[in-house]
């Protein structure tokens, strides 16, 4: 590798380092998911204050919410083909969406050689592009079908 | 093992060389993608609800922010400065006018107050108290590092494998060796040919990221993309693709920015001055290397 200039590499890694040291991105997994139940139990004190008031820590009611908690898959179709998401929702916060059956793959034969490039033949394996960030909206009827499948009548 | 998911608006996918049993892959995975969802909640400029709207309510009075936040942001600034501006963080307010104001997921637009001249100079960080204060009310954008970021997080996370990829919408850390012990072969997207790649490189434990005016165009101008220069207020043509390999991807991310807004000329001598490796591509496809990639 290049030598590159120390002033950039040291402040990503220090950056890096900042997060660790401040005990954000703890080394347990176990403790890694804790803020997201924290942050769901203070949610539901919340609700339940604004609510009746009370203070007392109950479990919010289902009918109180515009959606289900649980996950929920929907699809739609890009340029390559089917694509399917698994949507995770949470207290009406969604948490996760994750892709399966995505298909922006390029093979050997997407790849259109400069004239000086000879490229090696490699069976059929599937590439790691790099490009200007494309959009989610390819995704985003995917999403609409989950979500539309966790609300709550 | 491959899993994808969604963050930061665009497509997140993470490919492991695993030694592992399948749980403890998955495991170490989802860790990965645990910095996306930090930083995103983090920096994010779409959610009223992130750490960086919230914090920006606060004009006049420091906030004391979290690293997902500030490091990011420091390192957009210590870009500002060395750009002289070109590259500015504050360019929030004007991004969200040219159209781009609206969350991917939930579909909500956010109209956010703003002073109407700003600049990275109406932001200062403290290193002690690790807070934020805001001169003036601005929208701060971190478009184009904070992806970044979350890459070089997810790849520490990932460092025990013998090898990785991370692939957030393009940009990309490629860590360790492939499958067949190779180094990793990255395709750059041909701009115009959407299923083709105009050139392939070979690396690992490094990241190229590419910026380009082929995805993302502004949905209000014919001629806007998503790439704004905060002086001028319009998206530069001179280039249509500009991809920069770097040790980090916070690095490679704010310097295929700014070549990308510097154009071919500016945008190689600056490469060739902080010493990195670039492909610089025109409208025409006229290809500019730098540094011999």
């Amino acid at each position: 590798m290049k030598k590159v200039d120390k002033k950039w590499v040291l402040l990503c890694s220090t950056a890096i380092a900042a997060v660790y040291s401040a005990g954000y991105y703890t080394t347990e997994s176990q403790a890694a998911v804790q803020p997201i139940q924290q942050h769901i139990v203070s949610n539901l004190q919340k609700n339940n204050d604004s609510l009746n008031g009370t203070g007392k820590k109950v479990v919010n009611s289902q009918k109180n919410k515009l959606y289900k908690d649980g996950t929920f898959t929907g699809s739609g179709w890009n340029r390559r083909g089917s694509i399917g998401v698994q949507v995770t929702i949470k207290n009406d916060k969604i948490k996760d969406v994750e892709i399966s059956d995505f298909a922006m793959h390029y093979s050997e034969s997407d790849v259109v050689g400069l004239p000086d490039e000879v490229l090696k033949k490699q069976n059929a394996q599937v590439m790691n592009v790099s490009g200007a960030t494309y959009s989610t909206q390819a995704f985003q009827d995917a999403v609409q079908e989950a979500l539309d499948q966790a609300r709550n009548a | 093992m491959r899993k994808t998911k969604l963050y930061m608006d665009t497509v997140v996918d993470i490919k492991v060389v695993t030694r592992y049993s399948k749980e403890e892959t998955e495991e170490k995975i989802n860790r990965a993608f645990q910095a996306f969802q930090k930083v995103e909640q983090a920096c994010s400029r779409f959610s009223a609800a992130s750490e960086l709207m919230q914090a920006c309510q606060n004009v006049g009075t420091p906030v004391k922010i979290s690293p997902f936040l500030f490091q990011p942001l420091q390192f957009a600034l210590e870009m500002a400065k060395f750009t002289d501006g070109l590259f500015d963080p504050t360019v929030g307010k004007v991004m969200e006018l040219h159209g781009f104001n609206r969350h991917y997921l939930t579909g909500d637009t956010i109209e956010s107050p703003s002073a109407a001249a700003v600049t990275y100079h109406d932001i200062e960080l403290d290193q002690q108290t690790h807070s934020l204060l805001l001169k003036k009310a601005l929208v701060i954008d971190l478009g184009a590092v904070a992806k970044g970021f979350a890459i070089d997080l997810a790849a520490n996370e990932l460092n025990e494998f013998d090898g990785f990829v991370i692939n957030a919408g393009g940009d990309l850390f490629a860590g360790g060796v492939d499958e067949n012990r190779n180094l990793w072969k990255i395709g750059i997207q041909h701009p115009y040919q959407k299923d083709k790649i105009i050139k392939t490189i070979e690396i690992s434990d490094e990241a190229i990221c590419t910026s380009g005016s082929y995805e993302r165009r502004n949905p209000a101008l014919p001629e806007g993309h998503h790439i704004v220069n905060p002086k001028t207020k319009c998206s530069p043509n001179e280039l249509i693709s500009s991809s920069v390999i770097a040790p980090y991807a916070m690095m490679a991310d704010a310097f295929s920015t700014i070549s990308f807004l510097q154009g071919i000329k500016k945008g190689k001598s600056l490469l060739e001055k902080v010493d990195l490796k670039g492909l610089l591509i025109t409208p025409e496809l006229q290809i500019v290397r730098v540094g011999g990639i």
